[in-house]
């Protein structure tokens, strides 16, 4: 187990040192750099010159990518092109900006979903049923800029409940995004929910129809007692998968979302950056998701493992 | 009898507004365009101007004709052959650090901008200035390396902003200067706040503070405003228009402007380095139906001028469709059987797709074969445009003379179409140098039509910028951010 666990660490930093290759290969193949970006129809001339000068441009790619790389082993994630401000201290306040409106989502969609996805499947083909994946469908499939830009318009726009668009700074207290981050909030769970609640259905209508289900019944197990006992703990164990991904997807900056809410946080902060060419910023975002992933995947992993009898001794009885 | 209650009651609306205290916020967005590389240095290329034009004055401002206007300076007089101009400043202007404005700051800050060493974008506009020199307290005079009938226009630049003598490396975060607010804190990404400057020489503002808020996504600035979040959001579209028309919690305002978009093809290269052929590519179009087609009606009709359509040297052109005169040129020029372009475009400018688009379809009757080849937005400026044969380009308004100086000038730093003209670079020339108005306005317009006859550069229209308020906001002057007094602006 712990070997296994060494090894899957050590991948982990092969794959986040990978994306980082590969993240600053696609931002020198585009066309353009931070002083083209910058300067746009003024980037000729001194003006062009001095600015590659001030931001160590004209050096060969290689060298700079291992002046970066040697100093995000050592935590140093360097200086913004533009801003000249420590990376750290700015990505800082995005990442917790982030991790509030995730951790939101969270909390509110994984109870809403399991509670969901094992009623509909319970009573499956009864209305309750329909209804639900009706509307999981739906909320999957709609864009979640067309959902958000909805939502704004009923509950901002027409009835004025809560503000739009987020207007508070990064660096704002966090109780200063209330009540601002509430719609952003409920269009993630929205989006989540739905994901998560159909999986939990699906596998609990498996658990239902399974040899030990019936034989459960057949014992003479009372329904209930068979649900919570038998059927619901192997029914939830792929659900740690799914919504391990979707923790993960909320933790890496949900682009669309935070665009279209202006909300601060790590997912507009990867796209100004990118259309800046500013890649230290770039890559350190770029780090920081990918060892989320990596290290949510993992924690998934361990806990199934944990959760699963067969799996946790089967190196044992091997060995 | 009427006449005197009117006179007495606006005499009373006008005193009660002088003496009322400044009340309420003002909130607008801007657009975060240097992203973390902007400042509040007026003349850097990050300049916020949504911000540096409400706390920094000018020397020369617009009136709302657009025409030059006393700010700082109140009064200027030039020598018989426009070499030399004497400025007389405001006397009793503080900053906001509370030290005297003087001529020294406008020494300070004029050569600033022409310091080469800065290299700042706004220097080219200026550059006739050879010298500036404090001739006492609260008078400057300026030299000119050539005569320049027109220099109080080119003052009014919105970068030409006086700030203190030698707080060059401090303004780009202090702001400090002489206009209505003063700054209370910068932040371009998040909410900068500016708070009423109550010894404003024209008097204290009408509202107590401003927040200029950071927003990048043009569809959320619009929700903001939607949703009052923010009271002003200069530059919507004829769609979003609609949004806010049919309700009577918000105003638009129609601003004619002399921001223009344009097709480019490059004078230099063959086929378009032939004359003829450059003509019949622009006689082709049919700016009316570009205008309703591109812009929802929301343009101006211009015949290949950059000169807006308020400017006071504006030509009056004509410049209908003309397919049949425009397949007898292409004959002329050997394409009897028609061309093939390709045209560059990318949605940087999102109605540069649209025109091309219509500029297609219209040029396909003389026989013109457009290929638009779709090229990312990114590096556009610096790898397609003034790179490419045929391209798309946009600029914002400015003077007759420094359009058509910047833009179409032999020597011109943003020579975009390789446009090499001797007579027009001679107009141009005599008519900067032309010390009567007439005469004058008769030379640019004589430029416009040359223009019009040689030019590689289509431009089909002049936008009309659009700008959307609450209701709550009056006393917003109804032009260009450049000529606003953002000082009378107030919200319930």
């Amino acid at each position: 187990m712990l070997a296994m666990l060494f090894r899957r660490l050590g991948l982990g930093a092969i794959t986040v040192w990978l994306v980082s290759v590969i993240i600053f290969l696609g931002v020198e193949m585009l066309p353009g750099d931070a002083c083209t970006a910058f300067l746009e129809r003024e980037a000729k001339g001194k003006l062009l010159e001095n600015c590659r000068e001030d931001l160590g441009l004209n050096r060969p790619a290689l060298m700079r990518y291992t002046e970066w790389a040697k100093g995000a082993v050592q935590g140093d994630l360097g200086v913004s092109a533009k801003g000249q401000k420590p990376i750290s201290e700015l990505v800082g306040y995005r990442l917790r900006n982030t991790l509030l409106l995730a951790s939101g989502a969270i909390l509110a969609g994984i109870p809403l979903a399991l509670f969901l996805g094992v009623v509909s499947a319970l009573w499956r083909d009864r209305p309750v049923d329909i209804v639900v994946s009706t509307l999981a469908i739906f909320a999957m499939t709609i864009p979640e800029f067309v959902s958000a830009t909805l939502l704004i318009l009923v509950f901002s726009v027409w009835l004025g409940w809560v503000p739009g668009i987020v207007l508070t700074p990064a660096n704002a207290p966090l109780v200063e995004f209330f009540p601002e981050v509430l719609l952003p909030i409920t269009v993630l769970t929205l989006v989540m929910t739905a994901h998560i609640l159909r999986t939990v259905r699906s596998s609990v209508i498996e658990a239902l129809a399974s040899d030990y289900a019936q034989m459960a019944r057949l014992k003479g197990v009372p329904y209930w007692q068979m649900v919570f006992r038998h059927v619901l703990p192997n029914a939830l164990l792929p659900a740690i998968n799914v919504i391990a991904l979707t923790i993960a997807w909320l933790l890496g900056g949900v682009v669309v979302i935070e665009t279209v809410f202006n909300y601060p946080g790590l997912g507009r902060m990867m796209i100004d950056s990118i259309s800046d060419r500013d890649l230290p910023v770039t890559q350190a975002i770029a780090l920081i998701i990918a060892t989320v992933y990596v290290g949510v995947n993992l924690a998934a992993d361990i806990l199934t493992l944990l959760a699963n009898p067969r799996l946790r001794t089967m190196h044992i009885r091997k060995g | 009898m009427k006449k005197i209650i009117g006179a007495a009651s606006g005499l009373a609306m006008i005193a009660s507004w002088a003496f009322a205290e400044p009340q309420g916020t003002f909130r607008q967005a801007h657009e975060v365009g240097s992203g973390s590389g902007s400042s509040l240095d007026p003349i850097s290329k990050g300049r916020v101007f949504q911000v540096t034009e409400k706390i920094m004055s000018r020397l020369v401002r617009p009136d709302m004709e657009g025409r030059p206007s006393p700010d700082l300076a109140v009064k200027w007089s030039a020598n018989a052959d426009a070499t030399e101009w004497t400025m007389e400043l405001r006397s009793g202007v503080t900053f906001h650090d509370g030290t005297t404005f003087d001529a020294e700051d406008v020494v300070y800050s004029l050569e600033r901008v022409l310091d080469p060493e800065m290299d700042s974008p706004a220097r080219s506009a200026i550059s006739m200035i050879t010298n500036v020199e404090a001739i006492d307290e609260s008078t400057v005079k300026l030299t000119l390396g050539s005569s320049f009938a027109d220099l109080p226009l080119l003052l009014m630049d919105y970068r030409l902003r006086m700030i203190p003598e030698g707080s060059g490396d401090m303004i780009a975060t202090t702001g400090i200067g002489t206009g209505p607010f003063k700054l209370e804190r910068f932040d371009a990404e998040g909410t900068t706040k500016l708070v009423a400057n109550m010894d404003y020489y024209e008097g204290a503002p009408a509202v107590a503070e401003m927040e200029i808020i950071g927003i990048t996504d043009g569809q959320a600035r619009l929700q903001a405003l939607l949703g009052g979040q923010i009271d002003m959001e200069r530059g919507i579209t004829s769609q979003q228009r609609v949004m806010l028309e049919g309700s009577d919690k918000f105003n638009v305002q129609t601003i004619p402007t002399g921001n223009w978009r344009g097709l480019i093809f490059r004078t230099d290269v063959a086929p378009f380095s032939d004359v003829r052929v450059r003509q019949a590519m622009r006689m082709v179009a049919d700016r009316q139906a570009m205008v309703d087609l591109v812009m929802g009606g929301g343009a101006v009709v211009a015949c290949d001028t950059p000169v807006g359509p308020r400017d006071q040297y504006r030509a009056e052109l004509d410049c209908p469709q003309d397919i049949e005169g425009a397949k007898a040129l292409l004959a002329e020029a050997g394409f009897a059987d028609g061309l093939d372009v390709d045209l560059y475009v990318a949605t940087l400018e999102p109605t540069w797709p649209v025109l091309a688009e219509v500029y297609q379809k219209q040029a396909a009757a003389a026989g013109i074969r457009v290929n638009i080849k779709q090229v990312p937005s990114d590096g556009y400026w610096s790898e397609v445009w003034m790179q490419k044969d045929a391209v798309t380009t946009r600029w914002n308004e400015r003077p007759a003379d420094q359009a058509l100086n910047e833009i179409y000038l032999s020597t011109a730093k943003w020579n975009e179409s390789y446009y090499k003209d001797k007579a027009f670079d001679a107009l141009l020339s005599q008519a900067r140098s032309e010390l009567d108005f007439d005469k004058r306005r008769d030379l640019y317009a004589q430029a416009q039509a040359h223009l019009l006859q040689t030019a590689g550069t289509l431009i089909p229209y002049h936008v009309t910028r659009l700008v959307g308020t609450t209701a709550r906001v009056s006393n917003l002057d109804e032009v260009e951010n450049n000529s606003v007094r953002w000082h009378l602006v107030s919200v319930d």
